[in-house]
């Protein structure tokens, strides 16, 4: 009742005001022509009569003004009207006004995009039909944290069907190819169970999602389309359903699309484009049907589930930690042992651990662009003080008739919030671009980008935030005047302006400090990248070509598959200057981590030791020149049926067999797979492909015959003397010559490959270089803006000297001297920071997430960089100050002491 | 501003409401009222009549209706809401305690 009328009273101020105000004036005004009427009835002559009504009325204005108050809206009353006016201001200064629109602009629009990316990843909500029935199960990891789940410990969990009315299983989004007749593209797959969508609460869009019956090794593949693959990628065609498309190279029928408003099982950002049923892995990817037995090295199954009614989460846990405890009795061997966590649906973004570390990576990016907000903000806070100092008569008048502090502060807060508001629909104009660039790009993930209430809320947010935190220190400071100094108008100012440390120094040191440690981050990132140069990686690059091709497109029957490989590989053994060629799986030296048992070994850590895996073929230590200390090369000889043999590297043997020389002995897939492989050879020690990798300095590797697996090349790699980008066009001729259907799916230098493994730190570095470069522009716009109105302010100080014989050098010396100390003073403050937090990187505990040999990156404090960056701030603070010393160097004494 | 006015402004308010109890009046018949049944002992300040005649109303204890006045011109006449008799039958007794208390601290000391 009482808001509602206080709100109504509010609304009538703003949209009733002009008729209140009439309304105030005839009230008024009658008081006094009665007032008049009773004293000329009272026989007073007309004139005298109005004269003493209003005397005894009082000031009419006043009166105005405090019943205005009395109505207790005079706050929406003030707002309006400072609104106005704070508008007024800002068209007139329209100069001022753009560059603050420009400066806020890019510190709001960083902010909004980055919160953008953040927020389709992380914050866009998935639709399910009554989401607080559904759960997420996990098997834990030895260690405890939850990881994904076995095949066969998903079919334990839908048992307890008191608990679950139902249960679904979707195997990790994985990346294929496809093709419709034309090329070759990239794609997200996800293999689910059939009960995926009824488990969801969910309808297909079209067609029909896909039946137990077709989820078997025997039935023909199909596939359900994800909606946004289906809207995009296949024009929204409702014909599509009953057509055939190429899958990983396999024929694969269409016979539904997902529904609209479900993008992934594993929500973050990126849409499912084909929806296959689980068993289709093993047909298409080549994975080993044992993959939905209980004992597999990574289980990779995410299991959810929708509670039978009244069943609670808790309840739910209860019952799958019997069967974690159950599992872990039955199955000693197989069986992970660490029990099993259910999760609330919605309290899962994407998966419990990748969320925690995606959180901690988009607060440290979050703060990484706050920094360049922070820039602005006291940038602008900057421009408002010198404004606010040159405007410092205009306030000594408005204070001097009777305005108050408290009203002047709220006028100059109302500008600052509406530069805010502007710069803050520039930023999201910004982030919108920047989004629709993002879209453009061809990134193997359909990504919704797409800004929503909650980016525009930030944006919103921010701005306010924005506003008044820097218009207030401003506001204050230049309310706080001395109206007999000022309005005096003589030199007693300028000796107040001359404080060293002032607020308006201090904001650009530190404008000047977070920009130099944002280049500093740069420097960093550049440093990570010829880190990774640097590695002697151990195995041939020059000369080093590769092919990656998938037969699959070409033949139906996987047995015709070698045959061709075979013929390609003749074909660029004959290329002239090629010295070895091999076929391969992937890119050479491409890892697949693996958890391995050492034979004989009794204690628990190396029976689930971790490893990295290589697929070779006959001829790959010769091709990649990786020499073998121990032992032999894999050969012909290791082929399916003989006994399995593998090479281990240096590192692998020392870490786990204690030996270099570890030949003869044997190890096997972790667990459960019981074939032991026996060590024929010791490579020496190499990098894998991934220069960028923050992994541990040596990774131990095996290396195991292709054909020995029964696994299907799609590599062949060779060497030649001749030149590696010659050798890449030639490979791809003989490729055509062998089957001119078979598609390129790489085609690159050893060279090219690993400079791409570093496109993470060079989009790193990229990111600091166009912050750092961001604030520092910034900062040498509050820098110009400091310099010219110090030197504006000391003009007659500086006539004074020059007339009294001071050089055009000396003034400019003096200039200088105040940039070099501001510039200075910042450069040193960011690079101190820096060390500060390279010191705290290095003394950071280790990080070991159930993953071993994991150890981040660790910097070094680089003086190269340092000087680098000094002597960029430098290079800004001379541009800065160029044009106010060159002014204050051709100052006229005569004109500038008859200045005022 | 000082607790006098704050003293003098709740009295007013109190003489405002009292006034127009009766029937509703417009601000200038109000001073006067309050003078001539005053005895001429209470004279309102004309011009600080307004803003406690907005406050009230805004208060919701007094309502404000334009109307003819005796001379036949557009006036503003205020008359007590139902919370506003409430309210001033509250003001009343409270102001009669205040009146009866310093009358006692006057008279016996």
């Amino acid at each position: 009742m009482r808001i509602w009328h206080v709100a109504a009273a509010w609304l009538r101020a703003v949209f009733l005001r002009g008729r209140r105000e009439a309304e105030l004036d005839e009230e008024l005004g009658f008081h006094i022509d009665r007032e008049t009427e009773r004293l000329v009835a009272a026989g007073a002559a007309p004139a005298e009569a109005r004269l003493q009504a209003r005397r005894a009325f009082g000031g009419v204005e006043v009166v105005k003004e405090e019943s205005r108050d009395a109505r207790g809206t005079a706050f929406v009353d003030h707002l309006t009207r400072d609104t106005r006016h704070a508008a007024r201001r800002l068209r007139r200064d329209w100069r001022f006004t753009l560059a603050a629109v420009v400066i806020l602009g890019l510190g709001i629009g960083v902010n909004a995009a980055i919160f953008s990316v953040i927020n389709a990843v992380l914050f866009r909500p998935q639709f399910v039909a009554n989401p607080d029935a559904l759960v997420d199960i996990y098997q834990n990891a030895p260690g405890g944290a939850p990881t994904g789940s076995s095949y066969a410990a998903y079919l334990d969990m839908a048992a307890y069907t008191d608990i679950f009315a139902s249960s679904a299983v979707a195997f990790i989004p994985h990346p294929v190819t496809y093709s419709v007749g034309g090329p070759l593209r990239q794609a997200i797959a996800e293999n689910t169970s059939a009960s995926y969508l009824t488990v969801l609460g969910l309808r297909p869009a079209l067609g029909r999602w896909f039946t137990e019956a077709e989820d078997t090794l025997k039935a023909p593949p199909v596939v359900v389309l994800g909606y946004r693959a289906w809207t995009t990628r296949f024009a929204s065609d409702p014909a599509v359903v009953g057509r055939i498309i190429r899958i990983d190279g396999v024929p694969v029928t269409v016979v539904g699309v997902g529904p609209a408003n479900h993008a992934a099982s594993m929500n973050f950002g990126a849409h499912t484009d084909f929806w296959m049923p689980l068993r289709t892995l093993v047909a298409l990817n080549g994975m080993p049907p044992g993959m939905f037995e209980r004992g597999v090295s990574e289980p990779a199954f995410m299991v959810k589930a929708r509670l039978q009614p009244g069943v609670t989460v808790a309840q739910a846990q209860a019952a799958m930690s019997t069967l974690g405890s159950r599992l872990a009795r039955e199955f000693p061997k197989e069986d992970l042992k660490a029990g099993i966590s259910v999760f609330a649906w919605r309290d899962v973004r994407i998966h419990p651990q990748l969320d925690v570390i995606l959180a901690g990576f988009a607060t440290a990016l979050m703060a990484i662009v706050g920094l360049v907000l922070a820039i602005a903000c006291s940038n602008l806070a900057t421009l408002l003080l010198v404004r606010g100092a040159a405007r410092v008569k205009e306030v000594s008048v408005r204070l001097a008739v009777g305005a108050t502090r408290g009203q002047l502060v709220r006028h100059l807060l109302t500008e600052s919030v509406l530069l805010a508001l502007a710069g803050g629909a520039a930023g999201c104009v910004l982030a919108w671009w920047t989004m629709r660039w993002l879209s453009t790009l061809d990134l193997p993930v359909v990504v919704d980008f797409s800004l929503d209430f909650r980016v525009l809320g930030f944006a919103l947010a921010l701005s306010f935030v924005t506003g008044i935190l820097f218009g207030l220190a401003p506001a204050l400071h230049s309310t706080r005047v001395e109206l007999w100094q000022t309005l005096r108008d003589d030199g007693e100012i300028r000796a107040s302006g001359r404080r060293w440390f002032s607020l308006k120094n201090s904001l650009v040191v530190f404008q000047v400090a977070v920009s130099v440690f944002l280049l500093a981050g740069t420097g960093l990132a550049l440093q990570m990248m010829a880190a990774g140069r640097a590695k002697q990686v151990g195995y041939a690059v020059d000369g080093v070509a590769m092919l990656q091709t998938d037969a699959r497109y070409v033949v139906n029957t996987p047995a015709d598959q070698p045959r061709l490989f075979e013929q390609l590989l003749t074909r660029v053994k004959a290329i002239p200057g090629v010295q070895a060629a091999v076929l391969t799986r992937d890119l050479p030296m491409n890892v697949a981590g693996l958890r391995i048992a050492i034979d004989g070994a009794a204690d628990g850590a190396m029976q689930n030791a971790e490893a990295a895996s290589i697929w070779a073929g006959p001829g790959f230590f010769e091709t990649l020149q990786i020499p073998i200390l121990y032992g032999r090369a894999l050969d012909a000889r290791d082929r399916q049926g003989a006994a399995r043999a593998a090479v281990v590297n240096e590192g692998l043997a020392r870490r786990y067999f204690g030996t270099a020389n570890a030949v003869g002995r044997r190890f096997s897939l972790e667990p459960g797979d019981g074939q032991w492989m026996t060590i024929v050879g010791v490579a020496r020690d190499t990098w894998t492909n991934d220069l960028g990798d923050i992994v541990d300095p040596v990774p131990y590797l095996f290396y195991r015959p292709i054909e020995q697996w029964n696994v299907m090349p799609t590599t062949v790699v060779a060497r030649t003397t001749l030149g590696e980008a010659p050798l890449v066009r030639a490979m791809q001729v003989e490729m055509r010559r062998v089957n001119e259907r078979l598609p390129v799916l790489t085609a690159k230098t050893m060279r090219q490959v690993l400079d791409d493994s570093l496109q993470a730190a060079q989009g790193l570095a990229a990111f600091f270089t166009a912050l750092g470069v961001l604030g520092l522009t910034l900062a040498g716009i509050g820098l110009y803006a400091v310099i010219a109105f110090a030197v504006a302010r000391r003009s007659r100080e500086i006539g004074i000297r020059m007339a009294l014989g001071a050089g055009s050098q000396q003034v400019v010396w003096s200039v200088a001297r105040d940039v070099a100390a501001l510039v200075g003073v910042g450069t040193a403050g960011g690079l101190a920071l820096w060390i500060v937090a390279v010191l705290v990187m290095k003394v950071a505990p280790v990080q070991t997430s159930g993953v071993a040999n994991i150890q981040f990156y660790q910097p070094d404090v680089d003086p190269l960089a340092m000087l680098t960056i000094a002597a960029f701030t430098a290079i800004v603070g001379i541009a800065a100050s160029y044009i106010p010393a060159r002014r204050a160097a051709r100052l006229n004494p005569l004109i500038a002491l008859r200045h005022d | 501003m000082s607790d006098q006015t704050d003293l003098l402004q709740g009295t007013l308010d109190l003489l405002i409401m009292r006034t127009i109890a009766l029937e509703p009046l417009h601000g200038w018949a109000i001073a006067q009222r309050i003078q001539q049944v005053s005895d001429e002992l209470l004279r309102v300040q004309q011009g600080s009549l307004y803003p406690a005649l907005h406050r009230l109303e805004h208060q919701g204890w007094i309502a404000a209706e334009w109307g003819a006045s005796d001379n036949n011109r557009r006036a503003r006449f205020y008359s007590l809401t139902r919370a506003g008799r409430r309210q001033l039958a509250t003001e009343v007794s409270k102001w009669e305690r205040l009146s009866a208390g310093v009358n006692l601290v006057l008279h016996r000391t």
